[in-house]
């Protein structure tokens, strides 16, 4: 124990076992997967354009942070909040870098929020400042997504319908920049809504 | 004769020669004075930055509309901001200075090549900010605890490279042939940060794993990190402060060599624990709850030896400030490492996962144990590194109590906050904001935890800055009024 080099080999040897067993190993044996099936019929679906863009905006507002996008089945009640149908696989992130898996639940799961939340205006609105949708939220009002401006001529079919207590000054609408278009598009397009033969569901789990 | 005798002390210099054993700790600190005296104003630094982005965070999490006008300040990039200041500014920085001081100390020898600790360190904290700028401009990664930007880690890498290589060739600078188990303990840190960065970096980001691989990295990044960077930096401080600050031999020395090789073994897998359950190879996790379990191996070890070594001179742990740091930090380890294996369970995680609990443990294990371990490890440097008495010390008092009860208020809150929120996450159907309006009792606690912690850490740069600036009192001038530290780290009993 008295010489550098031997605490080195050491400390190699273990954190070197560690790496080939525990990362190593299983992407060899799981990190290889294939989509199946092709165009529409494809699994995982695939983004829109504007969903991907949305992707980088997810990331640069850090979101992970409070969401996860995975959807347990074997333990936790995601299932019965409608979280989703099924138990996320591997599969389902096999086109995304990075992946959002996330670790913390600050606030709900958002593997399938665009099935069950469909509705773009919902979001737009929900993003400038959940009270409105949502209120007691402690989610922050992503407000500087959007662009308050003076209505010149003709009001913008773009701009949001705020309820009262929300609504800029007279004669000012809040229109979506390109960054809270491409954020609702990617939310719209988050879904593992198609099956999986091996993912684990409730009722598989009730036969097991 | 005469002339071989000086050709032999040239290659072998005799240490009795060097002047007295006073003396000779006094050329080592003069040699590494600037650099750790560096180091350490850049942990006081990064610490206050901690203070003000941990008091953010957490009143953001009950107040969303708090700064919520700052689109560069919003929770998602304040919270990674937040972490990484604190690991990689605060920790790294005083855990860096505490290491190099011990190698250079333990040495017995002055140690040369200042400049490059100094560059590095330099480049290190450079780094940091660009990657916290990353941050704050968009550039995170999703990844915990390597969000910093693709751009950064290759600075983050070299400096890391230069601050390594000075420990190392201090350890090989040594005067004495046999090695005490804080200098184990500071090689292995260095050693495992430059192959897990190195790891993570080219898994993730070079040569991308498919998709939910890169999380699996992460979560081994993750509890690498604190495991066998941050625990091991923390560990040599508190193998060196028990024999050298307290005057006590360790308990049951003989026992550190099972500790060192069972803890960096069970330690380099614990972080999968935390993929349980979710879409990731289900071994991989349960070779992470394993390992944890494995933990109780060296935790045993670490307790009955610091335990019962600080309770043979406990009378003397309240005397002595750093000592009472220590003492903090190792109850601070025990605890943590006890929720850490406790939360691996699958029944435990079933209720916890996803929630804040996993939060207040790492908080725990990062600033209770390694934080403190540190601050008393600096308390016990300044005073020798600048030749001057602590100027007030009730300050450095107050600071303790506060920082203590702080750390100890938001891990509370933390922990059980998180236990409830994840109570009613994983185990009811309720809306999620129903579940935030029972526990936000728990998060405006986070938040009076950060406040009192932010007073105790200012209380700390003012006791530090203090001591930086106070002139030399007559009498410091006159006598060294520091006594050589006790050679006591090699008693066997």
């Amino acid at each position: 124990m008295n010489r550098g080099p031997f605490i080195f080999i050491g400390v190699l040897i273990i954190v070197s076992l560690s790496w080939a067993l525990t990362l190593v190993k299983p992407i060899q044996e799981a990190g290889n997967l294939q989509a199946i099936g092709i165009g529409n019929d494809r699994i995982p679906a695939r983004l829109t354009g504007l969903a991907e863009q949305g992707r980088d905006v997810y990331q640069e507002q850090g979101c992970v942070n409070c969401h996860t996008q995975q959807t347990l089945a074997l333990v936790g009640s995601d299932i019965e909040r409608g979280w989703g149908e099924r138990q996320s696989m591997p599969l389902d992130y096999i086109d995304q870098s990075p992946v959002f898996t996330g670790t913390n639940r600050v606030g709900p799961d958002l593997a399938n929020v665009g099935v069950r939340r469909g509705e773009a205006n919902w979001h737009y609105l929900h993003f400038y400042n959940p009270q409105i949708t949502s209120a007691g939220s402690n989610m922050p009002p992503f407000d500087f997504l959007f662009e308050t401006r003076e209505i010149v001529g003709e009001p913008s079919d773009r701009a949001l319908e705020l309820p009262e207590g929300f609504r800029p000054a007279e004669g000012f609408e809040v229109v979506p920049t390109r960054d809270a278009d491409a954020l609702v598009a990617y939310m719209l397009g988050l879904s593992q809504a198609y099956e999986i033969e091996e993912a684990p569901t409730p009722e598989k789990l009730a036969f097991k | 004769m005469n002339l071989i005798c000086n050709l032999f002390s040239s290659f072998f210099p005799n240490l009795e020669s060097d002047g007295t054993h006073r003396e000779r700790e006094q050329n080592i600190d003069a040699s590494v004075r600037f650099a750790v005296l560096g180091l350490i104003k850049g942990s006081v630094v990064w610490l206050l930055v901690v203070s003000l982005l941990g008091l953010i965070v957490s009143l953001k999490l009950h107040s969303p509309s708090y700064l919520s006008e700052y689109g560069w300040l919003t929770y998602g990039k304040a919270y990674p901001a937040f972490w990484n200041a604190l690991v990689y500014g605060w920790l790294f920085n005083a855990g860096l200075a505490c290491v190099a001081w011990i190698v250079a100390r333990l040495g017995g020898r002055p140690i040369g090549n200042g400049g490059l600790l100094i560059i590095a360190s330099g480049a290190w904290n450079i780094a940091v900010i660009i990657g916290l700028f990353g941050i704050f401009k968009g550039d995170q990664n999703p990844y915990r605890m390597l969000e910093f930007p693709v751009y950064v880690a290759p600075f983050l890498f070299a400096a890391f490279i230069g601050i390594g290589l000075w420990i190392l060739l201090a350890f090989k600078a040594r005067a004495y042939r046999s090695s005490f188990a804080s200098q184990w303990y500071a090689l292995a840190g260095v050693f495992s940060f430059l192959w897990i960065f190195t790891v993570a970096q080219v898994m993730i980001f070079c040569l991308p794993a498919q998709g939910v691989f890169q999380s699996v990295v992460a979560a081994w990044f993750g509890g690498n990190l604190l495991g066998l960077v941050v625990a091991p930096f923390a560990f040599a401080v508190i193998y060196y402060i028990i024999p050298k600050v307290l005057g006590q031999h360790i308990i049951g020395y003989g026992q550190s060599g099972i500790a060192f090789w069972s803890w960096i073994l069970f330690a380099s897998c614990s972080g999968l624990a935390s993929l349980v359950n979710g879409p990731f190879p289900a071994w991989v996790a349960s070779v992470g709850v394993v390992a944890s379990f494995g933990l109780f191996l060296p935790l045993s070890v670490f307790t009955m030896q610091f335990v019962s070594s600080f309770l043979a001179s406990f009378s003397r742990v309240w005397d002595t400030i750093s000592a009472r740091f220590a003492f903090y930090a190792v109850v601070a380890f025990i605890v943590s490492t006890v929720l850490l294996i406790l939360g691996s369970l699958r029944g435990v995680q079933e209720v916890t996962q996803f929630s804040q609990f996993n939060d207040g443990v790492r908080y725990l294990f990062l600033v209770g144990f390694a934080g403190m371990a540190f601050t008393g490890m600096i308390y016990y440097m300044l005073p020798r590194l600048l030749n001057k008495e602590l100027p007030n010390s009730s300050l450095a008092d107050l600071q303790f109590w506060v920082q203590g009860l702080g750390i100890f208020t938001i891990t509370v809150s933390l922990v059980a906050g998180g236990y409830a929120h994840g109570a009613l996450l994983n185990g009811s159907d309720a809306d999620t904001i129903a579940i935030l309006f029972n526990t936000k009792g728990y998060l405006f606690l986070t938040s009076l935890g950060s406040v009192i912690f932010a007073f105790g850490n200012f209380a700390y740069a003012v006791s530090f800055v203090w001591i930086l600036l106070s002139p030399r009192t007559e009498k410091e001038k006159s006598a060294d009024l520091i006594k050589s530290a006790p050679e006591l780290e090699y008693t066997h009993s």
